[in-house]
């Protein structure tokens, strides 16, 4: 179910074999409240990139995690563990160096640059100029590292933003409508019902031109392994869905 | 930008025309009047602002050792301004305020110009080392007007 992940978050767009994988993936902008298992899902996609074998991954987020997010089984190799780079830039300023002089550092180039928790490092200069400025150094570093990474799949590029409940001060809709630009795919996580002990999280896709919008439940189980399934959108309703759960267990 | 990917591309019919002067200016010639019709239908006032700045050599691609790139285009005030090669970003006021803000703009002049200086090949080039470049991406924050 790894792999389902990795193209949640890649838009492997399942549905297409023939898919150019020339390209770096586009990035993608991971979306949810707190608590909304961004931060999860961040770190599964760092750990199923660090097993494939291409590079190193990147890992930026102002703290460091306290725990590890919950567990994902038997991915959680001590190997793949240390092919993710963790870097902890404490303020905007020191992302934005670090992104500035991402070119200057030797070994080998990334294959997954991965932001955690963006909003904290807007919140201290919530101008639409430097929100783009900070989401087009991510771009750019992100393109640099494909580049030296060569051939094949380049550096992809993911971001998490918590987003805040609706009704949200419009400053807050203005930033997200920039980084929207920046990043044309988006994934949007929502805290979803579940069963006892269970925590479930519905992912929704928005490939952002490339595809048509998927969704999947994440669920987190209480021994902490996370399962990822499909969920039928031809409905393309958002009104509830609970206690359809036509999705069959992996 | 040579590394089209995905952020703030272009519309397609934009893309096309784009791609249309550049076949057409490959021998050298200069930029066809169809296409030069077609670009300030566009763009407005910013593709004769652009075009003034292309003719005057404006823009200059900075790359260092690392191979990582930006540009540099010496705006009509005598400012110079910073563009981003991989996505649309120039450290210009109007950018900021006509493009991300109110999205009226699909580029600046600055960035227009960077498009068609790489179109007709008439970019400057200039080396430096991996740190000044670090230099160059650290000021792009907006320059006063």
């Amino acid at each position: 179910m790894a792999e389902t992940l990795r193209r949640v978050l890649n838009l492997g767009i399942a549905a297409g074999p023939g898919k150019n994988t020339a390209e770096a993936e586009p990035p993608l902008l991971l979306l949810g409240g707190p608590g909304s298992g961004k931060t999860a899902l961040l770190f599964a996609a760092a750990l199923e990139a660090a097993g494939e074998g291409r590079g190193p991954v990147l890992f930026l987020t102002r703290r460091p995690l306290q725990s590890l997010p919950r567990r994902t089984g038997p991915a959680l190799e001590p190997l793949r563990l240390q092919k993710i780079r963790f870097q902890y830039p404490s303020s905007t300023r020191e992302l934005l160096r670090f992104l500035c002089s991402a070119h200057e550092a030797r070994g080998p180039a990334p294959s997954l640059l991965l932001l955690d928790g963006l909003e904290e490092y807007l919140v201290e200069d919530p101008g639409s100029q430097e929100a783009a400025y900070l989401a087009a150094l991510l771009l750019d570093t992100a393109v640099h590292f494909s580049h030296r990474v060569g051939p094949g799949r380049g550096c992809g590029l993911i971001v998490a933003l918590q987003t805040q409940e609706e009704g949200g001060d419009s400053g807050n809709a203005l930033q997200l409508a920039l980084l929207q630009r920046y990043f044309p795919a988006q994934c949007w996580l929502q805290p979803d019902a579940a069963g006892p002990g269970q925590c479930c999280l519905r992912a929704s896709l928005e490939p952002g031109g490339l595809g048509p919008r998927e969704e999947w439940w994440v669920i987190f189980q209480p021994d902490g392994e996370m399962t990822v399934t499909r969920r039928p959108t031809q409905a393309v309703d958002t009104s509830s869905h609970k206690g359809s759960s036509s999705g069959g267990q992996p | 930008m040579a590394a089209r990917t995905g952020p703030l591309t272009l519309p397609a019919v934009v893309e096309e025309l784009l791609s249309e002067m550049a076949a057409a200016v490959r021998d050298g010639a200069p930029i066809p009047d169809e296409h030069l019709l077609s670009l300030k239908f566009v763009f407005g006032s910013s593709a004769v602002q652009a075009l003034d700045l292309v003719d005057r050599r404006s823009v200059t691609l900075i790359s260092s050792p690392s191979g990582r790139r930006v540009y540099q285009v010496l705006g009509s005030s005598g400012r110079t301004y910073t563009c981003l090669a991989s996505c649309h970003y120039c450290s210009c006021p109007a950018f900021a305020f006509s493009v991300l803000r109110k999205g009226d703009s699909l580029l600046c002049k600055h960035l227009l110009a960077v498009y068609l200086s790489q179109i007709t090949r008439t970019c400057q080039q200039l080396s430096v080392s991996d740190k000044q470049l670090t230099d160059i991406l650290s000021v792009e924050k907006t320059q006063e007007a």
